[in-house]
C-alpha cells in the first residue's frame, strides 16, 4: 500500500463514526492547507460510508481543488484525465467541472473543444471561456488555424493578423504603421496580451525601452505572453540575470543578445569568486568564459586574459590552476608577455624573466623580428624595469658590486637578463633609435662618464639633427671644465636651434665660466672679450647679474694693472647697485675667488642696507650657482635684528642661509617669516624645518619634523610641488624614532596621518614663540648605507616552471 | 578597454584601417546621442592613431581592467531578430 493511501486510511479511521459535519470540516481544513490529495481521499471515504448528495458535493469540491492543483503544477494531461473521470462519475456536476476540463485542455495545447463551445456559447459562458483562453493561449496560430472556428469568426481573423505581426516583428524591422491592425483588438479579447507583447517587441527592436516597459506593465502575469515579460525586462537591462533559467529562456536570451547576457553573468560570477578568493569557483567561471571569448577579436581576448591574470595575482591566488585552464602554454609568446606585464608592478626581477621568455618564444615563433623597433622597445622596457638605485639591484641579487654582478652573469651563475648594459646594447644593435641612445647615455652617466659621452657622440652621428645629444655633450664638457669644447658644442647646438631655452641658458653659463677661467689663467683681455659677449645676452639684464659682470670687469682691470679703470668700475658698481653692502659682497667674493685683494670695507652698514644687500647677494649667487663669501660680522648683524625685513627678503635669506651652510641665518629669517600670514608660510615652515635638521638636540629635530610635515601638508593644499618634494626629502633624512622604538621595544608602529589644520596652527604658534636660538652642527650628509634586506615576496618562478614542465610532459 | 577591441580592429591594422574604423564607429555613436560611447571611441583612436602608439600598445598592452564588467563595454548591446520560434519555445516549454 502506498504511503498516501495509508495516510488516508488513518484519516478515515480517525473519522469513523462521526457525522457529516465533521467529514465536511475535515475536508475543508485539508483543502485550506492545500493538501488536495488527502482531501480527495477523505471525501471518497465519506462518500463510501455515507453515499448521498451531501457526500457527492463534498467529493466533487475536493476533486476540483485537486484538478486546479495539478494544473498549477503543470500536470495538464493528468488534470484533463481527472476532470474527465469526475465528469463521468458525477454527471450532475458536469457543468461545474467543465471549465476545469477546458482549462486543462487549453493548458495541454488542446483548444478544439473550447473553441467549438466558444462559437456557440452564450455571452456569460463566452466570457468564461475567453478568460481560460487568455491564460492558456501560448501561440496565436492555434486560434488562427483552428478548424473549430468558422473562417469568418472575428477571433480567428484577429488571431491570423496577430500571428503575422508576431512573426514580422521578431524577424525584421517593421515599416511605419505596420502595427495598425492591432488597434482593432479590444482590451477584453484573449488576444489583447499578444497585442501588447507585439508592441513591446517592436519598441524593443527600435530601442525605445520606456515604451517596452510601459507595454510589458499592462500584460497580465497569468496570461500566455506574460511568461515572456521577465525575458524582455532582462533584455532591456531592467532586471539582473537569474541563475535558474530554463533551456528555452537561455536560448532566447543568448540568441537575441548575442551571448552578451551570458558573458555578463559569467563575468559577475568570476568577479565575485575572485573577491571571495574562491579559487574553485573562479576557475569554473574562467572555463565558462573562455569559449565565449573564442569568437571575439584577439584584442578582446587579450583584455580578458590580462585582467584575469592581474586580479588573480592581486588576490594572491596560486597560478597553477589558472595557467592550466588558459588555452595556451609556455611557448606561447602572448601569454608570457601578459604574465610579465602582470608581474612587473610588484616583482621586477620575476617580470624580467618572463620578458626574457617572451623574447625567446616570440623570436622562435617569428612573431617578433630579430631587429627593428619592436625588439628594441622590449629590451628598453626590460632595462627600465630595473630599480633607479643600482644598490637596490645589488641588494636583491645579494652581490657586493656591479663588477661582481657582471662576473656572476659571465660565469652563468645569474641569468643574462640581469645585465642592464647588455640589454641596452642589444636594443641599440636592434634599432639605433634616439630612445635607445637616451637610455644608454643615462645608464652610463653616473657609472662611466666617458662612455656616456661616447654614446652621446654616437647618437649625434646617427641622428645629426637631434639637439639632445649636443646638450648632453655641452653639460659633460662643462662638468669636466672643458669650457672651450663646450662652447664649440654650443655653436653646433645653436646652428640647430638657437631659441631652445637650454641653448640660450647654456650660452650665458658657459661664457661666464669662460670669462672666469680666463681671469684665473691671467688672460684679462680674453676675459673682457667674453664679458662683452655676455653683456649682449638677455640673461645679463636679469636681477643683479649686471653687477656680477661689472665685478668681473673690475677684476680684469686689476689683472691688467689698470688701477684707474678698476676704480671707475668700482664707482660705477656702487652707483648702479645703490647698496654698499651688496657691492662689497660681490667684489669681495669675486676678488677672493680670483686671488685679488678685496676693496676695503666701509663702516658698519645700517640695518636695512645690510639686510637688503645680503638678501640680494644671496639671490644673485644662487642664480649664478657661484659660492658667496659673507663676513661673519655681517651675518651676525643681520641675524640679530630682522624686524622690518620684507617677506621676499626673508625668503631670500632663508634660501641663502641653507646654501652657504648657515642654518642660524635660515632659522632667524624663517622665524621672522612665520610671523607673517601669507602664501609663503609653507616655504618658511620648510626652511625652519631644514634649519632645525642641523640642530644638535633631539627636541629640535622633533620640531624639525613637525615643521616639515606642516610644510608638506600646506604645500599639498596649494599644489606647491617644489615645497612638497623638498619637505618629503628632508623628512626622509630625519631618523624615524617611532620605527626604532617599534624595532627595539616591539611597540606598535602606527601609520602616520597628515597633520590637521589644528596641528599646523599649533606648530606655527610654537615656532613663533621660540626665543632661544638652538645650537647648530653643520656636517656632511653621511654616505648612503646599504639598505637592510627586507623579506620580500619571491617570484613564483619555480611554480610556473614546474607547472609548464608538467603540462608539456602531459601534452 | 583595449582600443583594438573598441574599434573592432586586428593588431595588424594600419593607419588607414584605424581611421576608417574610427569614422565608422563615430557614425554609430555620435557625441550628441552617445557621449560616453563617443569618448570611448575617441580614446581608442588616440591610442592607435600612429605606428608608434600601436607598437607600444601591441607590446605593452592592453592594461588590465579595474573591473571585469568593463569588458562588456566593448561588446555591442545587440538586439538580434531571431524569428518567432525561440520566443514561442519559451511558452511551449512552460506549457510542458
Amino acid at each position: 500500500m502506498s504511503k498516501h493511501h495509508k495516510r488516508a486510511g488513518k484519516l478515515a479511521q480517525d473519522l469513523a463514526g462521526p457525522g457529516s459535519r465533521e467529514w465536511q470540516t475535515r475536508v475543508e481544513s485539508l483543502l485550506t492547507a492545500r493538501k488536495t490529495r488527502e482531501a480527495v481521499e477523505v471525501a471518497k471515504q465519506f462518500l463510501k460510508q455515507s453515499p448521498g448528495p451531501e457526500a457527492e458535493a463534498l467529493a466533487v469540491a475536493a476533486y476540483q481543488a485537486r484538478i486546479q492543483a495539478l494544473l498549477a503544477s503543470g500536470m495538464h494531461k493528468e488534470a484533463q484525465a481527472l476532470g474527465a473521470l469526475v465528469s463521468e462519475r458525477f454527471p450532475a456536476y458536469r457543468a461545474q467541472v467543465a471549465p476545469l476540463i477546458r482549462q486543462s485542455e487549453v493548458s495541454a495545447g488542446n483548444f478544439q473543444t473550447l473553441l467549438t463551445e466558444l462559437s456557440t456559447a452564450d455571452p456569460p459562458r463566452q466570457r468564461e471561456l475567453e478568460a481560460i483562453l487568455t491564460r492558456g493561449l501560448t501561440d496565436p496560430a492555434l486560434l488562427a488555424d483552428s478548424p473549430a472556428l468558422p473562417a469568418d469568426h472575428p477571433l480567428k481573423r484577429t488571431a491570423r493578423a496577430v500571428c503575422e505581426l508576431f512573426t514580422a516583428v521578431t524577424t525584421g524591422p517593421l515599416p511605419p504603421g505596420a502595427l495598425a491592425p492591432l488597434d482593432e483588438i479590444p482590451r477584453h479579447s484573449p488576444l489583447a496580451p499578444w497585442k501588447l507583447l507585439i508592441r513591446a517587441l517592436d519598441a524593443f527592436y527600435r530601442r525605445a525601452d520606456p515604451t517596452v516597459l510601459a507595454n510589458l506593465a499592462s500584460i497580465p502575469a497569468d496570461s500566455g505572453p506574460g511568461r515572456l515579460v521577465p525575458i524582455l525586462r532582462r533584455l532591456v537591462g531592467e532586471t539582473e540575470p537569474t541563475e535558474d533559467r530554463s533551456f528555452a529562456v537561455t536560448i532566447v536570451l543568448d540568441k537575441v543578445s548575442g551571448s552578451r547576457a551570458l558573458l555578463q553573468s559569467h563575468l559577475k560570477q568570476l568577479s565575485q569568486a575572485l573577491a571571495a578568493r574562491d579559487e574553485r569557483k573562479a576557475l569554473a567561471a574562467v572555463q565558462d568564459l573562455l569559449p565565449l571569448f573564442q569568437s571575439t577579436p584577439a584584442a578582446f581576448r587579450q583584455s580578458f586574459i590580462v585582467t584575469v591574470l592581474h586580479h588573480w595575482h592581486r588576490q594572491g591566488l596560486p597560478p597553477h590552476g589558472l595557467l592550466r585552464v588558459l588555452p595556451r602554454g609556455k611557448k606561447d609568446p602572448d601569454t608570457l608577455r601578459l604574465i610579465a606585464l602582470t608581474l612587473e608592478h610588484t616583482q621586477w626581477d620575476a617580470a624580467l624573466e618572463w620578458w626574457d621568455g617572451y623574447l625567446t618564444a616570440a623570436l622562435a615563433a617569428g612573431t617578433l623580428p630579430a631587429t627593428g623597433p619592436e625588439i628594441a622597445r622590449v629590451l628598453l622596457h626590460m632595462a627600465a624595469l630595473f630599480p633607479a638605485d643600482p644598490e637596490d639591484v645589488l641588494d636583491l641579487l645579494d652581490v657586493e658590486s656591479e663588477k661582481e654582478l657582471r662576473r656572476l652573469i659571465r660565469t652563468g651563475r645569474l641569468p643574462a637578463f640581469f645585465d642592464r648594459e647588455a640589454l641596452l646594447e642589444r636594443a641599440r644593435a636592434a634599432d639605433p633609435d634616439p630612445q635607445v641612445f637616451r637610455a644608454l647615455v643615462a645608464h652610463y652617466d653616473q657609472r662611466e662618464p666617458k662612455r656616456a659621452e661616447a654614446e652621446a657622440e654616437a647618437w649625434r652621428r646617427a641622428h645629426p639633427q637631434d639637439l639632445e645629444p649636443l646638450l648632453y655633450l655641452i653639460r659633460a664638457a662643462e662638468r669636466r671644465g672643458a669650457i672651450r669644447k663646450a662652447l664649440d658644442r654650443l655653436a653646433d647646438a645653436e646652428a640647430l636651434n638657437r631659441v631652445h631655452p637650454e641653448v640660450r641658458q647654456s650660452r650665458f653659463r658657459l661664457l661666464l665660466a669662460g670669462a672666469e677661467r680666463r681671469l684665473k689663467e691671467g688672460k684679462p683681455a680674453l676675459a673682457v672679450a667674453d664679458l662683452d659677449l655676455l653683456e649682449q645676452e638677455p640673461r645679463a639684464g636679469e636681477g643683479d647679474h649686471k653687477a656680477y659682470l661689472l665685478a668681473l670687469r673690475w677684476a680684469a682691470a686689476h689683472k691688467a694693472g689698470e688701477a684707474t679703470t678698476a676704480a671707475q668700475l668700482e664707482q660705477t658698481l656702487a652707483t648702479t647697485m645703490d647698496n654698499p653692502v651688496l657691492c662689497n659682497l660681490i667684489l669681495g667674493t669675486v676678488a677672493g675667488s680670483l686671488g685679488l685683494k678685496p676693496p676695503p670695507p666701509s663702516g658698519p652698514p645700517a640695518q636695512p642696507q645690510a639686510i637688503d644687500g645680503l638678501a640680494r647677494a644671496c639671490d644673485l649667487f644662487r642664480a649664478l650657482d657661484r659660492p658667496l663669501t659673507i663676513p661673519a660680522a655681517l651675518l651676525a648683524q643681520v641675524e640679530k635684528e630682522l624686524g622690518n625685513t620684507s617677506v621676499a627678503q626673508l625668503h631670500s635669506l632663508c634660501a641663502g642661509g641653507l646654501r652657504i651652510g648657515r642654518p642660524a641665518l635660515t632659522y632667524a629669517a624663517s622665524g621672522q617669516g612665520l610671523a607673517h600670514d601669507g602664501p609663503l608660510v609653507s616655504r618658511f615652515l620648510l626652511a625652519r624645518g631644514q634649519a632645525l635638521q642641523a640642530a644638535t638636540t633631539e627636541r629640535e629635530r622633533n620640531r624639525a619634523r613637525q615643521c616639515l610635515r606642516a610644510a608638506r601638508e600646506l604645500a599639498g593644499r596649494s599644489r606647491d610641488l617644489e615645497v612638497m618634494r623638498e619637505a618629503s626629502a628632508a623628512l626622509d633624512t630625519l631618523p624615524d624614532w617611532q620605527a626604532l622604538d617599534a624595532l627595539l621595544f616591539g611597540n606598535v608602529l602606527t601609520p602616520e596621518t597628515p597633520p590637521t589644520q589644528a596641528d599646523i596652527t599649533r606648530t606655527i604658534a610654537t615656532e613663533r614663540q621660540q626665543r632661544h636660538v638652538p645650537r647648530f652642527l653643520v656636517e656632511k650628509a653621511p654616505r648612503k648605507a646599504r639598505k637592510a634586506k627586507s623579506p620580500r615576496r619571491r617570484l613564483p618562478w619555480n611554480l610556473f616552471n614546474d607547472l609548464f614542465a608538467l603540462l608539456e610532459g602531459k601534452l | 578597454m583595449n582600443p583594438f577591441a573598441v574599434l573592432g580592429l586586428e593588431e595588424t591594422a594600419d593607419d588607414e584601417a584605424v581611421r576608417a574604423a574610427y569614422l565608422a564607429a563615430i557614425r554609430t555613436s555620435p557625441p550628441d546621442r552617445d557621449p560616453e560611447g563617443f569618448r570611448r571611441i575617441r580614446d581608442a583612436y588616440e591610442a592607435l592613431r600612429d605606428t608608434e602608439r600601436r607598437l607600444a600598445l601591441r607590446l605593452f598592452g592592453p592594461p588590465p581592467l579595474a573591473d571585469f564588467a568593463e569588458l562588456l563595454d566593448a561588446v555591442p548591446e545587440e538586439r538580434r531578430y531571431v524569428g518567432p520560434g525561440p520566443w514561442l519555445n519559451v511558452l511551449r516549454e512552460h506549457r510542458g
